[in-house]
């Protein structure tokens, strides 16, 4: 699969839409979800999902195999969404969950976008760094070391980034059984 | 160094794993002293379950992402033609949209087989100047061959203008490719303005003219890649 990938960026440096293709329906969920956990942005993720695969299919023949694909592809949304949340802040509406809810959404979606609710507004209160070092060790299953390459920083930093993030989903979300007994936990 | 501090940085190095040891992640030598320090330490233990649990609640949360919408590809692809045309090359192709298998081949096209391509496609140029009267006509796509092209955002009040375009929502069938997207737009001379929602709704604007909106939906709706289409009442 990696080596694939690393064809099909191989393939779009030279510009061939078709591997471009290919590429999009691998990573467009993938990377419209990171994008919209990262920045909790719905308005802004189309933008930055555009930009980023337009910096995909312009910027493919700088890829260099030294990373894997998925970490260079994420290493360019993070950057690209920091930089548009930055431009962007403070954010209109303020609440991601301020979305309209479809009128036929069956119980189950419901339950689950209460989860999401709930944990969104907690992990809206970390710093974009915490939070994408949560969504990249949890939701996509990363090690220390891609999630430090994608974001361009030593491990230790993602080490610290966690261990706040950490300590402060902690304070937030006792009822999810997130407290743990060891908030004495100091650095 | 005393075994107490020892102990204490060894806790402190496995407390900050924890994440990447639920995840499954760590090399085996990390995974090894991860384990073996849970086994005599209770807050870490209970601190791993607190990491488990926040993983489960996070990865919870997945269904809610969009599912791929190939539509956007569609989209994409546009602006990149745009960004091409800008650059010079890409403006013959805004001229062949309506035959985009015939575009798509002069993409797949070598740079020099291309050229002699194109000049054979220039026969077609005294067409695409009906498409090049305003800069709105030619950032537009035309989504489909028209003899009597006018765009959807013409300002001129000049008599030919047709109708203002409606806009209807629209959600495709899980799996629906790009290209079946795609072809479903062009049937219906849509063009996708805002969209998809967090649930995968877009918003499409057909011409009125010359089919009524009913007339559109109710086509759309026999189409097995389209799980909703419905007059969009908002803006």
């Amino acid at each position: 699969m990696t080596e694939t990938e690393i064809s099909l960026l191989r393939r779009i440096a030279a510009k061939d839409r078709k591997a471009f293709e290919a590429l999009y329906h691998r990573y467009d969920r993938r990377l419209f979800a990171f994008i919209l956990k990262l920045t909790r942005r719905a308005d802004l993720v189309e933008e930055i999902l555009n930009d980023v695969l337009l910096a995909i299919w312009k910027g493919a023949g700088g890829y260099d195999a030294r990373s894997r694909p998925s970490t260079w592809i994420f290493g360019i949304a993070y950057h690209k969404a920091l930089k548009a949340v930055a431009r962007r802040e403070p954010e209109p509406t303020g609440e991601l969950e301020s979305e309209p809810v479809e009128r036929d959404e069956p119980e189950s979606l419901l339950a689950r976008r209460e989860l999401a609710t709930v944990l969104g507004r907690a992990l809206r209160t970390l710093s974009h760094e915490q939070r994408a070092v949560v969504e990249m060790s949890y939701y996509y299953g990363l090690t220390y070391q891609e999630i430090a390459e994608i974001m361009g920083c030593p491990v230790n930093t993602v080490k610290t980034r966690m261990f706040h993030a950490r300590r402060r989903l902690r304070e937030i979300l006792p009822g999810m059984g997130i407290s743990g007994g060891a908030g004495k936990e100091s650095r | 160094m005393t075994n107490g501090n020892r102990w204490e940085r060894l806790h402190k190095r496995v407390w900050d794993l924890l994440p990447w040891y639920v995840n499954g992640t760590l090399i085996d030598g990390e995974r090894r002293t991860v384990e073996s320090h849970l086994a005599e330490c209770p807050r870490c233990r209970e601190e791993m379950v607190a990491c488990q649990r926040l993983g489960e609640a996070i990865r919870q949360t997945e269904e809610i992402a969009p599912t791929a919408h190939p539509a956007r590809l569609a989209r994409l692809m546009e602006r990149i033609d745009d960004e091409e045309r800008d650059h010079g090359r890409g403006w013959l192709r805004a001229l062949l949209a309506p035959w985009h298998g015939l575009a798509s081949s002069v993409r797949a096209t070598p740079p020099l087989a291309r050229g002699a391509l194109v000049a054979q496609l220039l026969l077609l140029a005294a067409l695409g100047s009906l498409l090049l009267r305003g800069p709105q006509q030619t950032a537009a796509p035309a989504p489909a061959p028209a003899p009597e092209y006018q765009t959807l955002s013409q300002s001129d009040p000049a008599p030919a203008v047709p109708p203002a375009a409606a806009r209807l929502r629209l959600v495709f069938a899980e799996g629906t490719t790009e290209k079946e997207a795609r072809d479903l737009l062009l049937g219906i001379r849509g063009q996708i303005v805002a969209g998809p929602s967090a649930l995968g709704v877009y918003t499409v604007e057909v011409p009125a003219d010359p089919d009524p909106l009913e007339k559109v939906l109710s086509h759309l709706r026999a189409q097995p890649r389209v799980s909703l289409a419905e007059p969009a009442v908002g803006p």
